[in-house]
């Protein structure tokens, strides 16, 4: 009976003690501070280098066009576009782009997907390939009556590589993240409205 | 001794499996795409469809004709247009995607921008005895161009299928960076084998 209790502490003891090592190896390894780390505020008017893409915002605005890059609005609504410069930074084609810009901007409902566009001929979300940037504009629609944003507030996810994935053994990139915040004005629309299809 | 010598035998069943990881192919290796080579105007024979690549061709602009209205494609790289004879072997199949490797073995999609055109363009059905020609056209960086190979297979993930691989060869490169024999603008409002629309 004694010996018993003795074991059964024993085991309790080395059981704590090894929980307590390997939070504490989890602490010293950096765990709990991921959940904590503030991302940076990215400045629009430098390169945004992601692991897949290299950014370039180039700018953002409101238009009230029928078409913008050959997307269609109903009359009278209007759209956030925001333009910018992407480079794939892989060595293969992707579109790998959907989640890469999260409006944060209390007019737009983060639900809304916006449509993304190459402005070179308005096709919609192409692959893009590698080392050929291309000027791409992501498009939101706005609500009914929704005012005018001063500034676009984005948050710019990163993936990381992994040579293999726990399923198929295929290299990929996974995990997306936040890697900072990006906060571009809106300014004027452009006078040259352009993509009728 | 006892304790010495199992130490001793994990440590070689370490440096075994060690080995073993670093040595043997991954899953994504194992199932991957089985090449068949080639080079332009060889039959290059696969599992489902034949292909021979007729020639290449290098153009800065496209020119495609969207329901009924003349499009001009640009490029920020260059176009290569590979005119192709696709076969099937014993039975009818669907010849779909297709790549261009470049000599730093940059991966360049088969361009999604002209997929309003739906004949003479991938997908392409092919049926056993009729050849049929076909465009591959790629959006590529100019230095991607010399020395590259196309690969062709019938679906995406061409897991345990055959792949056209076809060596395009070297490519002189003119003073501007561009392939020589680069035109202006490659036509493709005309049919590809010549026949009326």
């Amino acid at each position: 009976m004694l010996e018993s209790a003795r074991s059964r502490l024993k085991a309790w003891a080395a059981a704590g003690i090894g929980t307590a090592a390997a939070i504490a190896v989890a602490g010293v390894l950096g765990a709990f501070e991921a959940r904590h780390a503030q991302v940076p505020v990215l400045a629009p008017a430098n390169p945004i280098e992601t692991g897949q893409w290299l950014l370039q915002p180039v700018k953002a605005y409101v238009s009230s066009e029928k078409y913008i890059y050959g997307t269609l609005r109903k009359p009278g609504a209007k759209a956030l576009v925001f333009e910018l410069d992407m480079t794939n930074r892989t060595a293969t084609s992707t579109k790998d782009y959907f989640e890469l810009l999260q409006a944060n901007q209390p007019t737009i409902d983060p639900a809304t997907k916006p449509y993304i566009v190459l402005t070179r001929d308005g096709t919609l979300s192409p692959e893009l390939h590698p080392g050929m940037t291309e000027r791409m504009a992501y498009i939101w629609d706005l609500p009914d009556g929704a005012a005018v944003p001063a500034s676009l507030d984005l948050n710019v996810m990163s993936k990381i590589y992994k040579q293999r994935d726990n399923l198929y053994g295929l290299p990929g990139w996974f995990n997306p993240s936040a890697i900072g915040t990006l906060d571009v004005p809106v300014g004027p629309a452009p006078d040259n409205a352009e993509g009728q299809p | 001794m006892r304790r010495l010598a199992n130490l001793v035998l994990l440590l070689v069943a370490v440096a075994l499996c060690y080995g073993l990881q670093m040595s043997k192919p991954h899953y994504a290796d194992l199932i991957g795409p089985i090449p068949v080579r080639g080079k332009v105007g060889d039959v290059v024979v696969g599992r489902s469809f034949e292909v021979r690549v007729e020639k290449v061709q290098f153009a800065r602009k496209l020119r495609a004709d969207r329901y009924g209205e003349t499009k001009v494609l640009t490029t920020g790289g260059v176009w290569a247009l590979v005119t192709v004879e696709f076969a099937a072997r014993d039975a009818s199949t669907v010849v779909s995607t297709a790549s261009w490797r470049g000599p730093t073995r940059l991966t360049y999609d088969h361009t999604e921008r002209l997929s309003f055109i739906n004949n003479g363009f991938l997908p392409v059905t092919v049926d056993p005895g009729l050849q049929k020609k076909a465009r591959l056209v790629f959006e590529v960086r100019p230095e991607e161009v010399g020395n590259a190979t196309v690969l062709i297979s019938s679906k995406l993930l061409a897991a345990l299928d055959s792949q056209a691989e076809i060596s395009i060869g070297p490519v002189a490169a003119s003073s501007d960076g561009m392939p020589a024999g680069t035109v202006d603008t490659l036509d493709l409002t005309q049919p590809v084998d010549g026949l009326p629309k």
